[in-house]
C-alpha cells in the first residue's frame, strides 16, 4: 500500500470552516464589547483608582494591630470554627442523599431525578452570604443562622462537586449487587460509596476550607463568628482591634488551608 | 415441575433491536446448560432475562412457576437473592476487600437496614469464609479485590453467588478475560460446586470444545433463535458450523485447547 | 439447600493491621461525632423557645413575600445586578489579566526550580487567603463605596485564584513540544510562544469562566458592606424585612446566576 499523504488523506478539514471562524470571532467581539460597556457603566477608571490607591495605602498604614485585642478575638475565632465544622458535617450528612437522588444511575426514578436537580441547581445559585443575611433577621442573631446557611451552601457545593464523580463510577459492581437482589440503598452502600470514598473525603476537605472563609464573614450579617466583631470595630473606627483581627484571621485560615491541603494529598 | 421455564421469550430493545425473538425452553432441577452462539445471537440477553436485569418485551420467565418477569419490588428481590450471577468481568467491588465483596452476596437475604450498616450476622460471615474455602482462595479474604489475578478475581465472583445459597447460577461468559488454562480451571470449579449443591447452572461461553467438555446440553442460538437443543455427545463440528454460520477450519478456530 | 451449615468456629481472624484500619476508622467517626456534639452543647445557640418565638414573628411573612414577589422592584433589581454582572467581568478580567504573568512566575517548571518559585506562590496564597470581603471592606472604608471598591477586591482575589490555578496548569503541560522546539534550535522565548502558550491557553480560559461564575456570586454580595451591586439595595430590604421585595431580587439573581452558569458550563465543556 502506499504511505498516505497527510493533506490530501486526512478526514478533517485543514483550516476550520468559515462557520467555526465566524463563531470564534463573534465570541472574541461579545466579550470585548461587554468589557467595554462594563467599564463604562461602572464607572471605572485607572486613574480614579489610582488616586483612591493613594488613600489605600494611608488606610493600611492606620491598621497597625493592637495586640491588647487579642483576647476579645479568641472566642469568636473558635465559635467561626465551631460553624464552619458543623455546617461541613450536617452539610454533608444531608447533601448525600440529595445528591444520590440528583444521580442517573442511583436515582428512584426520571420525575425525582429531576426534582433534585432542580433544588440542587437553584440552592447553588444563591450565594452564602446570602443565606446568612436572609436567616439571621429570622432566627435571631447568632451563630444558629450561621450553621444552618452554611449547611445548606455546603449542600449544593458538594452537590456539584460530586455528581459527576457519582455517575461516572463503574457500573458492574452495582450491576452485581443488583442481581443479588439488594435494594437501591445497599447498592448505594456496597456499590458507589466505596469507589468514591477517597474523592469524597477530598471534597468535604475542600469544602471545610471553604466554610471557614465564609464563616469568617457571615458574622457581618449577624450570623455568628468573629465577624459581629469586625462589624464592631468598623463601626467604633477600632482600626487597631481591626489589624489584630484581619492579621489573626489570615494566619488560621492559612493554617487550615495547608492543613486541608496537605490531607488531600494524603488521600490521593 | 421443571425448574427454569422460558415461554416465548422475546426482548426488543429501544430503538428496535429484536435480541430474543421468541424462545422457548425448559430447564431440568441440576442441570448445566452450555449457550453458544456468536455475539449478538442473544446469549447474554437471554441469561439476563432469568434475573430480570433485562426485562422482556413479550413472553415469560419463570423459576419454580414463579414468574420472574412480572415480579417487582420485594419479590423481585427475594426471586434475584436465589439467583446467583457470575460476569466477564468480575464485576467485584475494586477497593473493597475480597471478604467484604463475597458478604455482598448476602445483601438480598439479610434485613436492609443490617445490608446498609454492613454488619452482617457471624453465620454470614462464617458462610462466606466458607464459600471462599470452595473457590480456593481461603487466606485472600482480608486482600483487596483489585490486588488478585484474573482467575482469583473470577473466584471471588463464584464464591459471591455461593453465599446467596442459590439454587440457579447463571454465568455471562464468564471466561472471556482469562487464559486458557485458567478458564478451564474455573469451569472446572463451577462445575463441581453446581454438582454438589445441585444448582442449576446456565453458562455463555464461546469455545466450542470448553462446551462440550463441560456442558450436560448446549443450545445454541442464532439471531435471537434457539437453532439448536441437544446434549453434549450430539453436538457435532457440524452442529456447530450451523449456528456459528460459517465454517470451522485450522486457522479461525473457535475451540479453545489446553 | 443441600448443604450443612458451616461451623462457626472456622472464622479465621483479620490480620493485624486490617482490624488496625477498622479501629481507626471507627475511632476518628466517633471523635468527629464527639466533637459535633460538644460544639453543640457549648455554643451560643438560641433556647428552643427563642427560635419558637423568632420563627413565628418571621416565617409566616417570610413565606407570603417568597409566593408573592413584588414586581415593582423589578427594574431596580435587574438595573442593580446588571451592575453586578459588569462588576464580576471586570473583576475577572483584572485577575485573569494580572494572573497570567504571575502563573509563570510561581511555576516550578519555567523557572527552574521551587526555590525560585517560592515569592512567587507565597504572594498568590496570601492574597488568596483574604477574604474577598475583607478586601471589600477595606476598600470601601479607603476609596468610598461604590462598585470600584467591589471590583477591586474580586480583582487582588481573583489573582490569588487564578494565579494558583494557572500556575498549577502550566506546571502541569507536557514537556514534550517544549523539547521538540529546542532540538529543533528555537531559543526560550520560541518555546514560551510556540509551546507553553498554545497548551494552557484553553484551559487559562475555562479557569477564566469559572472564576466569572464564582464572581459574579461574590458581587452580588459584595454590596451588603457598601461596595456596589445588588447587595445594596438587599441590605436596606433585609433590614426593614420586605420579604416581597427580597424575594424579587432574590429571583432575580438566581434567574441571572443560573443562565450564567449555564452558559459558561457548555463553552468550558467546549473548551477543554
Amino acid at each position: 500500500m502506499a504511505v498516505p499523504d497527510p493533506v490530501t488523506d486526512s478526514a478533517a478539514p485543514l483550516r476550520p470552516t468559515y462557520a467555526v471562524r465566524l463563531l470564534n470571532w463573534s465570541t472574541w467581539a461579545v466579550i470585548a464589547a461587554l468589557f467595554v460597556v462594563s467599564v463604562r457603566q461602572t464607572g471605572f477608571s485607572l486613574d480614579g483608582i489610582s488616586r483612591g490607591a493613594v488613600d489605600f495605602v494611608r488606610f493600611f498604614g492606620r491598621l497597625a494591630p493592637d495586640w491588647t485585642a487579642l483576647p476579645q478575638i479568641w472566642a469568636p475565632l473558635i465559635e467561626t470554627l465551631q460553624i464552619a465544622y458543623l455546617a461541613t458535617i450536617f452539610g454533608t450528612l444531608l447533601g448525600l442523599p440529595v445528591i444520590f437522588l440528583a444521580s442517573r444511575n442511583t436515582t428512584v426514578n426520571g420525575p425525582v431525578m429531576w426534582v433534585a436537580r432542580s433544588i440542587l441547581t437553584v440552592l447553588r445559585s444563591i450565594p452564602d452570604l446570602l443565606y446568612a443575611a436572609i436567616l439571621a433577621p429570622i432566627l435571631a442573631p447568632g451563630p444558629l443562622p450561621g450553621v444552618i446557611a452554611l449547611t445548606i451552601f455546603t449542600m449544593a457545593v458538594l452537590a456539584k462537586l460530586a455528581s459527576e464523580t457519582v455517575e461516572s463510577v463503574d457500573p458492574g459492581p452495582l450491576e452485581a449487587i443488583q442481581a443479588v437482589g439488594a435494594g437501591r440503598n445497599r447498592m448505594i452502600v456496597y456499590g458507589v460509596l466505596p469507589q468514591i470514598s477517597a474523592t469524597l473525603t477530598s471534597y468535604v476537605l475542600y469544602i471545610f476550607e471553604i466554610n471557614v472563609r465564609a464563616s469568617v464573614v457571615i458574622g457581618l450579617v449577624g450570623a455568628g463568628g468573629i465577624g459581629n466583631l469586625l462589624n464592631r470595630y468598623l463601626s467604633f473606627f477600632d482600626y487597631g482591634g481591626l489589624g489584630a483581627l484581619i492579621i489573626v484571621v489570615f494566619f488560621v485560615v492559612l493554617a487550615i488551608d495547608q492543613l486541608s491541603v496537605w490531607a488531600r494529598s494524603r488521600l490521593i | 415441575m421443571s425448574h427454569i421455564t422460558f415461554s416465548d421469550v422475546e426482548v426488543t430493545y429501544k430503538g428496535g433491536l429484536k435480541a430474543l425473538k421468541g424462545v422457548t425452553l425448559e430447564i431440568p432441577r441440576g442441570q448445566f446448560v452450555v449457550i453458544v452462539g456468536l455475539s449478538g445471537a442473544g446469549k447474554s440477553t437471554l441469561i439476563r432475562s432469568v434475573n430480570n436485569l433485562v426485562v422482556p418485551s413479550r413472553g415469560d420467565v419463570a423459576i419454580e412457576g414463579r414468574s420472574v418477569t412480572r415480579a417487582t419490588g420485594k419479590d423481585l428481590r427475594r426471586l434475584r437473592s436465589g439467583v446467583g450471577m457470575i460476569f466477564q468481568t468480575f464485576n467485584l467491588v475494586k477497593r473493597s476487600s475480597v471478604l467484604r465483596n463475597v458478604l455482598a452476596g448476602r445483601l438480598g437475604a439479610v434485613h436492609p437496614l443490617r445490608g446498609v450498616l454492613g454488619v452482617f450476622p457471624k453465620s454470614d460471615v462464617a458462610l462466606a469464609h466458607d464459600c471462599l474455602r470452595r473457590v480456593g482462595i481461603p487466606e485472600k479474604a482480608f486482600v483487596r479485590a483489585d490486588a488478585l489475578s484474573g482467575g482469583q478475581q473470577q473466584r471471588v465472583g463464584i464464591a459471591r453467588a455461593l453465599a446467596q445459597e442459590p439454587s440457579v447460577m447463571l454465568a455471562d461468559e464468564p471466561v472471556a478475560s482469562l487464559d486458557p488454562p485458567t478458564s478451564h480451571a474455573v469451569l472446572r470449579d463451577l462445575k463441581r460446586i453446581a454438582r454438589e449443591d445441585a444448582i442449576t447452572t446456565i453458562v455463555n461461553l464461546h469455545f466450542i470444545d470448553m462446551a462440550r467438555e463441560y456442558a450436560d446440553r448446549i443450545i445454541g442460538m442464532r439471531d435471537g433463535l434457539v437453532v439448536y437443543d441437544g446434549s453434549a455427545e450430539d453436538a457435532t463440528d457440524e452442529v456447530f458450523e450451523a449456528i456459528y454460520g460459517r465454517p470451522i477450519d485450522e486457522e479461525r478456530d473457535l475451540r479453545g485447547r489446553t | 439447600m443441600p448443604r450443612a451449615k458451616p461451623d462457626l468456629g472456622l472464622i479465621p481472624a483479620a490480620p493485624a493491621n486490617v482490624r488496625r484500619t477498622q479501629w481507626l476508622l471507627v475511632a476518628v467517626v466517633l471523635a468527629m461525632v464527639a466533637l459535633a456534639v460538644f460544639f453543640l452543647l457549648t455554643m451560643n445557640l438560641p433556647s428552643w423557645s427563642r427560635v419558637q418565638t423568632g420563627l413565628e414573628r418571621n416565617a409566616l411573612p417570610l413565606l407570603r413575600g417568597f409566593v408573592n414577589p413584588e414586581w415593582g422592584v423589578f427594574e431596580l433589581a435587574s438595573r442593580a445586578m446588571l451592575e453586578t454582572l459588569f462588576m464580576a467581568v471586570i473583576g475577572t478580567a483584572i485577575g485573569g489579566l494580572l494572573a497570567f504573568p504571575m502563573a509563570f512566575l510561581a511555576a516550578n517548571n519555567l523557572l527552574g526550580s521551587r526555590l525560585l518559585a517560592f515569592p512567587g506562590k507565597t504572594f498568590l496564597v496570601g492574597v488568596r487567603t483574604f477574604p474577598e470581603i475583607l478586601f471589600a471592606i477595606i476598600f470601601v472604608a479607603a476609596m468610598g463605596p461604590g462598585p470600584v471598591a467591589g471590583i477591586l477586591a474580586m480583582g487582588i482575589n481573583s489573582i490569588g485564584f487564578l494565579g494558583k490555578i494557572f500556575s498549577d496548569v502550566v506546571e502541569g503541560i507536557d514537556p514534550g513540544p517544549s523539547e521538540a522546539i529546542r532540538a529543533a534550535g528555537g531559543n526560550d522565548l520560541h518555546v514560551f510562544f510556540y509551546s507553553v502558550v498554545p497548551q494552557v491557553l484553553p484551559e487559562f480560559a475555562s479557569y477564566l469562566l469559572y472564576r466569572f461564575e464564582i464572581n459574579l456570586r461574590a458581587a452580588s454580595i459584595l454590596g451588603l458592606v457598601g461596595a456596589g451591586g445588588i447587595g445594596a439595595p438587599l441590605i436596606q430590604r433585609l433590614q426593614f424585612r420586605r420579604w416581597d421585595e427580597i424575594s424579587m431580587i432574590m429571583i432575580v439573581i438566581v434567574v441571572v446566576i443560573i443562565v450564567v452558569d449555564t452558559l459558561s458550563s457548555s463553552v468550558r465543556r467546549r473548551l477543554v
